[in-house]
């Protein structure tokens, strides 16, 4: 084995399971060998609540992703969801320096310097630096400003930050099983990359994952990721939402939920009733398909509009040409693109995975893991150069202690 | 709305369909309020007082006076016990129903904790609602140094009204306490009380009877309280000057009736009515407007009223009203179409006793709400909530009223429905009770951190914060 062959782990916790994917990275091909998952447990809403069971799982998933693999896991891409991550939008521009006005490198360096320098809260780590495409004198340049001329050069950064102790948390859970982290990415970005192309992250896309525990949604304009968010609500809360309102127990909310659930309510299907278990045991009950999709569509309905609420007028149908795209676990839900569609007033699909990969790993419950190594991958290789898309030595340096 | 044998209108007919509101006090507390509003002297508001101690009755300057549970408690008072208060106006319930004949807005005063107050209270509307009044109730909580049994007494005091009235407006003492000076007697803190009980008739009875430029009306009002049992939210603040709006939304907001948790303040239905000078300025109007919706309105259907009074010179007030479909269960039964449209017992003549069934079409959109009301899907798409809408009536037939033609097929729907009403006034199991904040189940998410957005709870089921009516 070369010695640039490295095995990479995409590790993702979530609050329904924990997948791991082992990639092979000859520096110029990524293959995928090994795969590992385990339901989660200590894990709500995207965060680990209880340490113990949450890395007794991730250390399952881990060992049998390496033994299908076959092969030992090098370092550790881990996704990031939890309410606790944020973002906001800085912004900075610097007067070209020369004197014929050509951006130099130098410009680059410091606007982007000065874009990034925002100081966070106490407690709070910044997970990624995003930038929007460069700005010189107004006009948005597509690739690197450097050897235009223009007096004016404006960067700006989307800058998603989470709390310290939740991101170190769910390092130590990869750090217990004796793997360095090389890299936090973003649960939206991660999907994200993996179910949009480039022409439509250039158009404009909104990519929304929706996770058992989490929604995480990502916006994309002009070939990059111009917003991401993470919403704390997913597919465990339409299963709450309906053994609340019906009066079951997770399990078979859960069942109901898959069997039966929907994200609109269907027309027509009024009478029309369902069994809980329909093996005509005692104990059996039925219940009315549209009182379950009712309950169901309410969730759905109210997930996409909270998200667009919260992008708010960063949304605009007209600068989403690429409408929205859907993955998750909760996506499968029959008519959620039509619901998306309906309250974001573009077109909606759900998203597939490239068709390099397997039909196995096509499920959208596993975008997020796949589109860890793509995207973790990706990113390592534009930050070699001198352009650090992300903090990543940051982070090492922060974690290396643990 | 006139049958059309009524028209053309004459004097008459214009001055008796004029609203009749009550004010009647339960209890000691009840009592001493009403005598204070005595002395306002509101015009067109009757007052009555009703308790089970002779000696206080006796004592208070109010024409009518009804004495309940002699056969009880000798007019001896019921001596801090809700049981006997109840038993004592269960035993006079033809004296009670007497006070509360023919009127449409019934102001219930009373005061949380002791024996009359508490038990009677609660009888008392419930009789009035039979009646076909509109019941709105302003109870006082009482201190927290008053002791545990009777803030335990005054809470199943106030869930027993909470199922029967259309408003209940409890106002907290500890609230005033906070408020009081360091020398305050304990009689200026309870005399600070009733004028805070006074102020929110006053408000409320200003709001119907002035007619503004905006003018809300008595069914709006009605249209407000369509679901009986939500929680209500009530406020008024008051401003003058040049920040007069600005400081009117501050006194708002730190209005005792208005004691909710933070992240409750929200309704589904929100009467705001704003009461100025003739120099009230548009812009102002606009700004109060705006203020009061961004703090409690959700998606909610705004009423929106304006008057002017020449006394009010440089002064703005506002009042809101808001009502909320969460934990309502069910709307308000059918009222007997009879009262609904006002025919007093006067109007003898054949031509009201035709008038009566023939009117009762017109007031039918009172009675039952519009399908669009009736199921605020403010979110899922015109398809679902038509189809909630659609199958509305046919599944809840007890709370949905038959539509307004088949009065004339089925006579005794009028006397079915007041039975159907009883029923749920008597069966305190057949609804669910709910209060501010901390009952919103959240099932699995219980111990987790709350999930706010808009002030709402995202770990709370969608269809209990929406309040879409699941089909069953």
């Amino acid at each position: 084995m070369s010695s640039k062959t490295s095995f990479i782990g995409a590790v993702e916790i979530g609050t329904s399971k924990t997948s791991v994917l082992v990639g092979e990275y000859t520096g110029r091909e990524l293959a995928i060998i090994g795969y590992g998952e385990c339901p989660s447990r200590g894990v709500v809403k995207g965060t680990v609540v209880d340490y113990k069971a949450a890395s007794e799982c991730a250390h399952h998933a881990l060992e049998s992703a390496e033994q299908s693999a076959g092969e030992r896991i090098d370092f550790v891409f881990l996704a990031q969801t939890g309410s606790h991550l944020d973002g906001f939008y800085n912004e900075t521009s610097v007067n070209v320096k020369s004197a014929d006005n050509m951006v130099s490198m130098l410009d680059i360096d410091t606007v982007c310097g000065l874009a990034t320098a925002k100081e966070l809260p106490q407690g709070r780590m910044v997970v990624h630096n995003i930038r929007r495409p460069f700005r010189l004198d107004g006009r948005v340049v597509p690739g690197s400003p450097e050897h235009l001329v223009g007096r004016r050069l404006e960067a700006g950064y989307w800058i998603v930050h989470g709390q310290e102790n939740k991101l170190a948390d769910a390092i130590h859970v990869i750090r217990g099983f004796n793997l360095p982290v090389r890299e936090l990415v973003l649960s939206s970005l991660a999907a994200g990359h993996m179910i949009t192309t480039q022409e439509e992250r250039q158009a404009g896309i909104l990519a929304i994952d929706i996770g058992a525990g989490t929604t995480d949604y990502v916006l994309y304009r002009d070939g990059g990721p111009y917003l991401t968010g993470v919403l704390p609500v997913g597919g465990s809360h339409i299963t709450n939402d309906l053994s609340l309102g019906l009066r079951l127990l997770e399990g078979q909310a859960e069942k109901i939920k898959i069997h039966h659930g929907r994200a609109i309510v269907a027309p027509g299907a009024k009478g029309d009733k369902v069994w809980l278990d329909g093996d005509f045991r005692i104990g059996d009950r039925q219940f009315p398909r549209q009182t379950i999709e009712q309950i169901t569509s309410a969730r759905c309905w109210e997930i996409f509009e909270v998200v667009r609420k919260r992008l708010g007028t960063q949304f605009s149908p007209e600068k989403c040409a690429g409408g929205v795209v859907l993955t998750g676990g909760a996506s499968k839900l029959p008519a959620m693109a039509e619901c998306a569609a309906k309250v974001f007033g573009v077109p909606a699909h759900l998203g597939e995975a490239p068709s390099s990969v397997s039909q196995n790993l096509r499920d959208p419950g596993y975008a997020t893991a796949l589109g860890l190594l793509y995207y973790g991958l990706s990113s390592q290789a534009e930050s070699s150069p001198r352009q650090p898309r992300r903090k990543a030595g940051f982070l090492q340096r922060m974690f290396s202690g643990f | 709305m006139l049958p059309v044998s009524e028209l053309p209108l004459d004097q008459s007919l214009l001055t008796d369909r004029t609203i009749d509101i009550k004010l009647v006090g339960v209890g000691g507390a009840g009592s001493n309020a009403v005598d204070r509003l005595k002395m306002d002297n509101l015009d067109r508001v009757q007052m009555a007082v009703i308790n089970t101690d002779l000696q206080a009755l006796s004592a208070s300057p109010v024409q009518e006076k009804v004495l309940i549970g002699s056969s009880v408690t000798r007019g001896l008072g019921a001596g801090g016990d809700p049981d006997i208060g109840r038993e004592a106006a269960d035993t006079d319930r033809a004296k009670i129903a007497a006070v509360v004949k023919d009127q449409d807005l019934v102001f219930l005063v009373a005061g949380m904790g002791g024996g009359t107050g508490t038990g009677a209270a609660a009888v008392v509307a419930e009789i009035a609602v039979e009646q076909g009044a509109l019941v709105i109730a302003f109870v006082t909580m009482p201190f927290t140094f008053e002791g545990g049994r009777r803030a335990k007494q005054a809470e199943e005091g106030l869930q027993a009204l909470r199922r029967v009235c259309d408003a209940v407006i409890p106002l907290p003492n500890n609230v005033l306490l906070q408020e009081a000076g360091e020398n305050e007697s304990v009689l200026d803190s309870f005399a600070r009380a009733d004028e805070w009980i006074g102020r929110g008739v006053k408000a409320i009875w200003a709001m119907l009877l002035r007619t503004g430029m905006i003018n809300v009306d008595f069914s709006t009002l009605r249209q407000a309280f369509q679901s009986r049992g939500g929680k209500t939210l009530f406020g008024l603040g008051s401003g003058a000057g040049e920040h007069a709006a600005a400081q009117a939304i501050d006194s708002l907001r730190h209005c005792p009736l208005l004691t909710t948790p933070e992240n409750a303040r929200k309704a589904d239905r929100l009467l705001v009515n704003i009461t100025g000078g003739p120099d009230l300025a548009i812009n102002r109007v606009k700004e109060l407007m705006q203020a009061v919706t961004e703090e409690f309105g959700m998606d909610s259907h705004v009423v929106m009223g304006a008057a002017i009074d020449e006394a009010m010179q440089g002064r703005v007030e506002v009042v809101v009203l808001g009502t909320t479909d969460l934990g309502g269960r069910g709307r308000a039964s059918v009222r007997n179409p009879v009262n609904a449209v006002r025919v007093k017992s006067k109007e003898k003549e054949p031509v009201a006793a035709v008038a009566a069934p023939t009117a009762a079409p017109s007031p039918a959109p009172v009675q039952a709400p519009p399908p669009a009301v009736a199921a605020p899907v403010a979110g899922p798409g015109a398809a679902m909530s038509a189809a909630v809408a659609a199958t509305a009536p046919s599944l809840l037939p007890k709370e949905a009223p038959a539509p307004a033609p088949s009065l004339f097929a089925m006579p005794a729907s009028s006397s079915s429905s007041s039975s159907a009403h009883k029923a749920t006034a008597g069966e305190p199991v057949a609804q669910n009770e709910f209060t501010f904040g901390e009952q919103e189940s959240r099932g699995h998410f219980e111990n987790t951190d709350r999930n706010l957005f808009e002030g709402q709870d995202l770990d709370v089921p969608t269809y209990l914060r929406k309040g879409i009516k699941l089909a069953f």
